[in-house]
């Protein structure tokens, strides 16, 4: 059986988390890991709901050595854990504060409880098995379960590491802005620097000004794992942010001038990472200097007749790009953009018929679409949904919509018409709802 | 919309403007929570409206401040953390 070990290189007083400047080492993980896989039931999979980074993955590397699948729920929404729940109900949860989900029991993460000692071995864990499960919207209205073998996870933290030359020994300490329930925050804020002995910072900033004391609570040199909607932030608020070596962006795409003037505002460098959640991350560039996505080592880019897919030795096939991308060279291409189902707002991925599916699901609702307007420059762009509900409000609806789906998606706002403009064939045009949106806009300027 | 200063009334028609809600600002009630199940706002919606209120009134929000959880409570709360710490 091929195993692959926990964590990179073992130092049992490097630090492997800082929380409020208080640092937590290697040594004090591989026991908080030892002491709660002992107390874990003998369950096949949890949900780890737990916010603070430290704890959660206290919770998943105890899991992993007690041979237990991880399952990483779409969102919060009670809807989503309540299929998930409903799905694997030999499950339970593990929790770091008061969440809980229906009819799953919960246990609470203790850290700082186990037998410190400095002999301790470091885990190793079958390359086969499912570390986790992460889930995606589909078009059939059902989440669709996607497995992570543990190798997987190993081999990306790897792969990308290697990609941005990162050393143990530099020991890069990690401040990530994006949750770790999902691939990308996994994968940038955990794995990598748990595969390469590096510490990363448990919280989680969301303003300009948390950036910056989060960057100042760690010591140099630092990484900011983080999306174009924080950097945005971070420019627009021309934050004085510590020297950080490096900017990892992902989950939509960054403009080159946003890099530009990231790069010079800051005085680092910004790569941008390209990934889906079948996948894991998949490709790097650096925004300002290069257009085409560079694979990472070990991925190989197959251009099929239907399109284009990826295939590396710890996929189990080929997958499909979700995205419409065109081969440049081997190991590069260029991306053009989404199938016109998928929509990503804030970095949550979801399908527009999917999330119409749940709006038709909803009681008193006859008919209803979701529909992403134009981008603007200057903020995050709102699905839109036109609903004929008679006799409902808007509230009502909204409402059931919210214990369904991801808030993100949450129509901004929800128009109630009369009926929807369907063609002949019972279709619904992308040009035929725009008209609806103009009519609509028409029709509040007039104040009708 | 009772009792609403005037400040209450600039911020609740920015907080309308940069979020595009379809909204009138006489409907925000000063008391009523923001987010969750008041206006349904998010954290992206937070960082929006934490660029606006720094670029109008020059004040920067921050999550470990002990005040931010009661900043963002509602209309009222965060028009007095504006009060208190606008330079603009």
């Amino acid at each position: 059986m091929k195993t692959a070990a926990l964590l990179g290189p073992y130092h049992a007083d490097r630090v492997l988390a800082w929380e409020n400047g208080h640092p937590m080492t290697y040594g004090r993980f591989l026991s908080d890991v030892g002491a709660l896989a002992d107390l874990l039931p003998e369950k096949p999979t949890v949900i780890n709901l737990a916010d603070d980074r430290y704890r959660f993955l206290v919770g998943f590397a105890a899991a992993l050595v007690r041979g237990q699948t991880t399952l990483l729920p779409p969102s919060r929404a009670p809807g989503a854990l309540t299929q998930i729940a409903r799905e694997y109900s030999n499950s339970y949860c593990l929790v770091d504060g008061t969440e809980h989900v229906e009819r799953l029991p919960s246990y609470q993460i203790p850290t700082g409880t186990g037998n410190r000692t400095d002999t301790a071995k470091v885990p190793q864990i079958p390359i086969d098995h499912t570390a986790l499960v992460a889930f995606t919207s589909g078009s059939t209205g059902n989440s669709h379960p996607h497995s992570k073998t543990w190798g997987s996870l190993v081999a990306v933290a790897r792969s990308t590491g290697a990609r941005l030359g990162l050393k143990t020994s530099d020991q890069v300490t990690v401040v990530a802005t994006v949750p770790h329930h999902h691939m990308y925050g996994l994968e940038a804020s955990m794995m990598l620097p748990l595969q390469h002995g590096m510490p990363f910072h448990v919280g989680r900033p969301l303003f300009p000004e948390d950036v910056r004391l989060a960057l100042a609570d760690v010591p140099s040199p630092r990484m900011l794992v983080t999306t174009p909607l924080h950097i945005r932030a971070c420019v627009t608020a021309r934050s004085r942010l510590p020297p950080v070596e490096c900017i990892l962006s992902a989950t939509a795409p960054l403009s080159r001038s946003l890099a530009k003037q990231a790069e010079t505002l800051f005085q680092t460098t910004v790569y941008e990472v390209y990934g889906f959640t079948e996948a894991g991350s998949v490709a790097t560039r650096r925004t300002v200097a290069e257009s085409a996505w560079h694979v990472l080592d070990g991925i190989t880019l197959l251009q099929e007749s239907v399109g284009c897919s990826l295939q590396a030795p710890y996929l189990l096939g080929p997958i499909p790009f979700p995205d419409l991308v065109s081969l440049q060279k081997p190991d590069r291409f260029l991306l053009h953009g989404r199938g016109e189902d998928l929509v990503n707002i804030g970095g949550h991925r979801g399908s527009l018929s999917d999330l119409s599916q749940k709006l038709n699901e909803i009681e008193g609702v006859q008919d209803g679409v979701f529909f992403l307007p134009d981008d603007t420059e200057t903020s995050v762009t709102r699905l839109i949904a036109f609903v004929v509900a008679p006799g409902k409000a808007a509230e009502h609806i909204l409402s059931a919509l919210r214990t369904v789906i991801d808030p993100v998606f949450l129509p901004r706002p929800l128009h109630l018409v009369p009926h929807l403009p369907r063609n002949e064939t019972g279709k619904l045009t992308r040009d035929a709802l725009l008209g609806l949106m103009q009519d609509l806009q028409k029709e509040e300027r007039h104040g009708i | 919309m009772s009792d609403v200063s005037p400040l209450e009334m600039e911020v609740a028609k920015l907080i309308i403007r940069t979020l595009t809600l379809k909204v009138d600002p006489a409907q925000i009630q000063p008391e009523e929570p923001l987010f969750g199940d008041g206006l349904g706002l998010d954290s992206i919606d937070a960082l929006e409206l934490s660029l606006a209120i720094s670029q109008s009134y020059g004040h920067q929000i921050r999550s470990d401040d002990p005040d931010t959880v009661a900043t963002f409570a509602s209309l009222r709360s965060l028009c007095q953390s504006i009060e208190k710490h606008r330079t603009k």
